[in-house]
């Protein structure tokens, strides 16, 4: 390798030469100054790098092993599976617009869209407006993809309060950047059609957002700070509300409808986020440390005007959780990190769900990463046993060098 | 006999007769003021220039002098690879005039999120204020064949480390010349003077360095990362090897093994590492084969006495004379 590196180091340094040699004729001569800087003019154009105006494809592959001692404690119960491949394909759309596709295909969903939006690159003030589907800014974790956690899973509030996988909504998004007192804030609102995904079992009289009133809206307000130039933290808070079909029972017919089995009640999750970061710049490649934490409180309406004869199944007390993790760089390609949960877990009718977890985490590359976990899961003694877990990971990136994740 | 209307009607048109008589020759001078103004070559107040790295930052300084307000983002002693894209810089870049950047997939790992944080429509690609500075310099290390990962986290599009050649120094000052006159021509004199003060400076300070070029011509040397290749083409240091098996891929001791034995073959007796990498490495290489471990600033500020960009050469090639 090194000795076709010298051959093409001499060839190119004779072109080299030759460009410096026509810089100086035509240069040169020009300026009055034949030893002086030559012009830009004289490098030869390589033209675009993309002539035919092809969008970015990309793949992620996201593989997960269980090797826990009781059996797998997966949802498709596999020891070995193929999580999520997502695809993405990102491209300017026009002056206007940029837009991004992600689609997700897994054994469990088959395929599915991820996130699909169109993002403004021209408005003024600071605003910019994306519509489509997209990942909800509510939390700090919520707004990274699956596999650029810092862990194999989200944590158990996120998974519990919005969404395994990550909550997503469609509609419109709406941010300003602003910076009155000297640091970086920013405002995210959004306008979407659901509180996460339908439910296929529960079939109320009317769609949660047949009223206005009914969409799901957000909003989140960043504060990021630099303490120095090695370390800053970032402190947000967020709410989201919307209806959502809860349960009923025994159900109902409904003589236009046919079978109703759920009505929509709102439920709002307000929270807080802190995340700390140290990265000394000189030692950059080899230290760093992150801590952060969240948390969260789900309101759940309790006034719900049930049908006669009905009883309401639904949540009907407020929850709360959080979870705290650390990450610190052992050496360049390799991290340890830790995670504490803790909720009153709305599947355990508010029970306190705890669970710790400890990383390794290996970066063979920035496109590849591999990660060793294991989990003490504590759920309430009167819903299950406690369970000792063990994961792997492997993801992967095909494609275009995608900017760090920050 | 006039209605009402018809009255009020009249009295307003002399009014408004009176009215433009007495105003229409203020009206007249702001009409000329507004068409001097909009045809003529105002001189900005300051132009707001943010580059990548501190080398350009300087450049940018020399050429612009007082009329431009200069940041950077990356430091010169921190991996121009991994900058973090911290909100932080998307304050600066909301309101630059022109966003100066290395290109060739440099600042790939970061630059995307922080434009996109911006919404700066004048630093976005084809806006006014976008500078791909790699545009004007003639690239060294583009592949001819097919490129992959496989071959570490090779840059397809060439080489990115082109500002330790004093020639690309020129290049980047003619650059800027250009761009500031483009969108501030009522200082072009100011930048084009500013260029020719600062090509001068550079000459003399390269021709002060002829003897110590003399002491590095042909010399072998081994560099932990490819950002060396442009500094050896320019001093004809000879790069037998690097520390690196691949760009971005960290030493194996495979690898080292086998540099330890071209090391001995060629009599290398440097190894040029920056100063943010992992010294121990080269530490243990060099106690293998004699060689001295040499840490130069690839950058302006990558070591506190290194402030700025005809300093930085001078200092390397200085440091590095001074090995043989």
């Amino acid at each position: 390798m090194r000795d076709s590196t010298k051959q093409d180091s001499a060839s190119r340094a004779d072109s080299i030469a030759l460009v410096r040699e026509l810089e100086h004729l035509q240069g040169g001569a020009a300026r009055g100054d034949s030893g002086s800087a030559p012009p830009a003019a004289a490098i030869p154009s390589t033209g675009p790098t993309n002539p035919r105006l092809l969008p970015d494809f990309s793949a992620v592959g996201d593989l997960v092993g269980d090797l826990s001692p009781k059996g797998s404690t997966q949802p498709d119960q596999t020891r070995f599976g193929v999580r999520e491949v997502e695809l993405a394909i990102q491209a300017a759309v026009d002056p206007y617009f940029r837009g991004d596709v992600f689609l997700g295909i897994s054994d469990l969903e088959s395929i599915s869209i991820e996130q699909a939006y169109l993002t403004t690159t021209n408005l003024p003030y600071g605003l910019e407006v994306r519509l489509g589907r997209f990942l909800m800014p509510v939390g700090k974790e919520n707004t990274t993809h699956r596999h650029d956690l810092h862990t194999i899973e989200y944590p158990y509030v996120i998974q519990r309060f919005l969404s395994d996988d990550g909550l997503k909504g469609t509609g419109v998004w709406l941010s300003k950047i602003f910076s009155p007192f000297g640091f970086y804030q920013e405002l995210q609102l959004t306008a979407v059609d659901r509180f996460g995904d339908r439910p296929d079992s529960l079939i109320t009289p009317e769609p949660p957002n047949k009223e206005l009133g009914g969409l799901t809206y957000s909003a989140r307000l960043r504060n990021y700070v630099d303490l120095s130039e090695s370390t800053n933290f970032e402190l947000s808070a967020s709410a989201i509300s919307g209806k959502r079909e809860q349960p009923l029972s025994p159900g109902y017919t409904d003589p236009t409808l046919g079978a109703i089995n759920a009505l929509n009640a709102r439920q709002t999750v307000v929270g807080a986020d802190l995340t700390y970061r140290w990265r000394p710049l000189q030692q950059g490649l080899y230290k760093s440390f992150i801590l952060q934490g969240e948390v969260m409180r789900q309101l759940n309406e309790r006034d719900v005007d049930l049908p006669s004869g009905q009883s309401y199944d639904g949540p009907v007390r407020n929850y709360t959780g959080g979870y705290v993790f650390a990450r610190y760089q052992l050496t360049a390609r390799g991290f340890l990190g830790a995670r504490y949960d803790q909720l009153q877990d709305p599947m355990a009718a508010g029970g306190n769900t705890r669970a710790g977890s400890a990383y390794l985490e290996f970066f063979p590359s920035e496109f590849s990463k591999l990660v060793a976990a294991y989990e003490r899961y504590v759920p309430p003694s009167a819903v299950a046993a406690a369970t000792n877990r063990i994961l792997l990971q492997a993801t992967f990136s095909l494609g275009p060098h995608k900017p760090h994740p920050f | 006999m006039l209605s009402i209307n018809d009255r009020v009607s009249l009295s307003l048109r002399i009014l408004m007769k009176n009215t433009f008589a007495k105003v229409r020759p203020f009206l007249t001078a702001a009409i000329a003021l507004a068409a001097v103004t909009a045809f003529s070559r105002p001189a900005l107040a300051q132009l707001n220039v943010v580059t990548s790295t501190t080398d350009l930052a300087d450049i940018a300084k020399s050429v612009g002098g007082a009329h431009v307000n200069v940041k950077h983002i990356g430091e010169g002693y921190q991996d121009p690879h991994f900058v973090e894209a911290k909100p932080s810089f998307v304050l600066q870049l909301r309101n630059a005039d022109v966003w100066a950047f290395v290109g060739l997939d440099l600042e790939i790992g970061w630059m995307p999120l922080l434009l996109d944080g911006a919404r700066n429509p004048k630093i976005r690609l084809g806006g006014s204020g976008y500078l791909d500075v790699s545009s004007v310099i003639p690239v060294l290390d583009r592949p001819s064949g097919n490129v992959d990962r496989s071959q570490g986290d090779v840059h397809p599009l060439g080489n990115p480390h082109y500002w330790l050649d004093p020639d690309n120094g020129k290049r980047i000052a003619h650059l800027f010349q250009t761009k500031f006159s483009q969108l501030d021509p009522g200082n072009s004199a100011a930048y084009q003077s500013n260029e020719r003060a600062f090509d001068a400076k550079l000459d003399a300070a390269m021709r002060a360095l002829v003897p110590a070029l003399a002491k590095i011509k042909d010399q072998p040397v081994v560099a932990w990362h490819t950002s060396w290749r442009y500094f050896a083409e320019y001093t004809h240091m000879n790069i037998v090897g690097f520390m690196e098996p691949k760009p971005g891929v960290p030493p194996s001791p495979s690898h080292l093994a086998g540099l330890i034995q071209t090391m001995r073959r060629t009599n290398a007796k440097v190894i040029v590492m920056e100063p943010f990498y992992d010294r121990k490495t080269a530490d243990f290489v060099a106690s293998r084969t004699g060689a001295k471990v040499l840490i130069l600033p690839p950058s302006v500020g990558g070591i506190r006495s290194v402030n700025d960009y005809i300093g930085l050469l001078t200092y390397d090639i200085t440091q590095l004379a001074s090995t043989f």
